[in-house]
């Protein structure tokens, strides 16, 4: 029995210092934003595959490098059918699929939805190492921060119009999340977190005329319609006494962190300087 | 056509003063829904801005998100309850309604087709179109199934299969949707709710939900008539047929209009007709109006109960009337367990 659980353990740290030394050479991804690091991050030849959605356009930022490589939906079968050595995953999403793949002892690296630009570093620094690609995450780091400094720099602080992001079904963003600072990085205030709001909550259509901010910040539209993408079609926006500067971030640019939260930030000092430029 | 003579209710003035409650019940939360909402609205205030035609904060949100929600609460809930007394007596089943027997269900797979394709956005009008055309169908599919004389299990059994079946193709139809939110949004379609409704909504449901409830209040007199036997109807000189094209075309009017804009909200149809029923000594003709005013007061008392409750997300307008409605649906299985078998 001693001489099983022994053998157990220098079999298993054995596993884990040849994983060390050795970059895992088939990883799949069952997340759109884990997708999308890796395909910054790894050597093609370590991506066993991706989500269906990182070819998506509207979705992923990298949807033309995605098509070359095959598409998974999430499904614990056709994860194992890869055999992969590491299996990307989100913290909150596929929950049943990620406890049946460490069931079956298959690596899962799950990645937080980063709140801060440090926690965005971090990640990065974390999957870089788990790729054996360093490097390039320092590269990449290295890159963020230096946009952050730009942007800091270009930033007019001292005048900083009222903004909301209002998403599909009334949902808004507040403090403690990344957008809320990517907010702050283009020179605009989150009327959401002045009034309080944590993270991520909804708002009724009636406390949004009331705020009435200077920009409201939306998604793009999407092609065809759903319920929750009309919801910024309604009269009463268009109706306001004071008309709301409308700026559209299309959603794949910050939905995951990245270098392409900066073309965000863009669009978002571009509206910041119409909306001071109104009388 | 003669006029069928009824023993007259207890008093001609109680009927009134049912009429006149009832009004008075459906105003009291017309103003009420009104008055709560989500944002700090000084409703005196605001209500006089709108008045004095005050381009304010307040008279925005009265006028444009308040009002299409009461407004809607208002008609919506006005002909669910008519259209479910008419089926009751013309079908002379205990259970028939809208949402039951599968109308609504149909009218949001409609809706929903029109919806996220993308022709609603071409022409909003085209969204009731879409609701109306398949309550129609579902109508006629339930009438050449069942017919009018089927037993009470027929139609419901008929109901449950163009229920299941409207369901699936509404889930089919949004998940087949290229954009990520419309999977979600199966709940609005067969739980309805009024959140966020603009006048935009409310001007394209009205027309056909007031064709819709000429039609079903036309029927009234052949409904008395009915309720001596198909028989006497006919030998009073009452085209049944023509009853049967009135309740068909009405019932699709007033209830796809209806769920087009606010989705399908089950029950009232069902339990307003039968509190109200001894209330006017089971008259048919009487109980129209006065079914149709309860409908009314009892969605907007819903509406009202979904804006209180602390939920995040709000709660769907069907899940408080199902609360209150499949209890009671129970209560009339039980009473006609003897029946059905």
């Amino acid at each position: 029995m001693l001489r099983f659980f022994l053998t157990v353990l220098l079999l298993s740290t054995a596993a884990a210092s040849a994983a060390a030394a050795a970059k895992p050479q088939r990883v799949v991804s069952i997340n759109l934003c884990a997708d999308q690091l890796l395909m910054r991050l790894a050597d093609p030849e370590q991506i066993a595959s991706l989500t269906y959605l990182a070819r998506d356009n509207s979705m992923s930022n990298l949807a033309e490098t995605a098509r070359d490589f095959q598409a998974n939906r999430g499904l614990a079968e056709e994860v194992m059918r890869y055999r992969p050595d590491l299996v990307l995953a989100g913290r909150y999403t596929k929950r049943v699929t990620v406890d049946l793949l460490k069931r079956i002892g298959v690596t899962v690296l799950e990645l937080d939805v980063p709140r801060t630009m440090e926690e965005v570093e971090a990640q990065i620094r974390l999957l870089g190492e788990a790729l054996g690609q360093e490097a390039r995450a320092e590269r990449l780091v290295g890159q963020i921060a230096a946009s952050m400094k730009a942007a800091a720099e270009e930033k007019n602080a001292s005048q900083r119009p009222t903004a909301i992001v209002y998403e599909p079904n009334g949902y808004t963003v507040g403090a403690g999340s990344l957008i809320d600072e990517l907010l702050a990085l283009a020179g605009l205030e989150n009327l959401a977190s002045e009034k309080g709001m944590q993270n991520y909550g909804r708002l009724p259509l009636e406390s949004l005329v009331a705020l009435s901010p200077d920009v409201l910040v939306v998604g793009t539209p999407r092609g065809l319609p759903s319920l929750a993408t009309e919801l910024v079609r309604h009269p009463v926006l268009s109706h306001m006494p004071r008309p709301m500067h409308i700026a559209a971030v299309p959603p794949r640019l910050w939905a995951c962190p990245g270098p392409d939260m900066f073309a965000a930030v863009d669009i978002l000092r571009q509206a910041a300087a119409e909306a001071r430029a109104r009388p | 056509m003669t006029d069928v003579t009824f023993a007259p209710p207890r008093t001609e003035i109680s009927y009134r003063a049912l009429l006149a409650g009832l009004s008075l019940a459906a105003l009291f939360a017309f103003l009420l829904s009104l008055a709560i909402g989500y944002g700090q609205l000084d409703f005196a205030a605001a209500l006089a801005d709108v008045l004095s035609g005050r381009d304010s904060l307040g008279a925005l949100v009265l006028l444009e998100i308040r009002l299409p929600r009461a407004l809607l609460g208002l008609f919506v809930g006005f002909a669910l309850g008519l259209a479910g007394a008419v089926m009751q007596a013309f079908l002379r089943n205990p259970l028939a309604e809208p949402g039951i027997i599968g109308i609504s269900g149909a009218a949001a797979f409609g809706a929903v087709l029109v919806f996220y394709s993308g022709l609603a956005a071409a022409s909003s009008l085209l969204l009731p179109v879409g609701g109306i055309a398949a309550a129609l169908v579902a109508g006629l599919l339930l009438f050449a199934v069942a017919g009018r004389n089927a037993s009470t299990a027929t139609l419901i059994l008929a109901g449950i299969a163009v229920n299941s079946l409207a369901g699936a193709l509404v889930s089919l139809a949004l998940n087949l949707s290229p954009n990520p939110f419309a999977a979600t949004e199966i709940m609005f379609w067969l739980m309805g709710s009024f959140a966020d409704r603009s006048l935009t909504h409310v001007a394209i449901a009205f027309p056909p939900i007031a064709a819709g409830c000429l039609a079903l209040f036309a029927t009234a007199r052949a409904l008395d008539a009915l309720a001596l036997g198909e028989d006497t109807a006919t030998s009073l000189g009452f085209d049944l047929r023509v009853t049967r094209i009135l309740l068909i075309s009405g019932v699709a009017l007033a209830v796809g209009g209806a769920v087009a804009v606010s989705g399908a909200i089950g029950f009232v149809g069902l339990v307003v007709p039968h509190i109200l029923r001894p209330l006017v000594a089971y008259r048919p003709s009487l109980l129209l109006p006065a079914s149709a005013l309860g409908g009314a007061v009892l969605t907007l008392a819903a509406d009202i109960a979904v804006r209180l409750l602390p939920t995040q997300p709000e709660l769907k307008l069907g899940v408080v009337t199902a609360i209150i409605g499949a209890p009671f649906l129970f209560s009339l299985v039980w009473r006609l367990r003897g029946d059905m078998r």
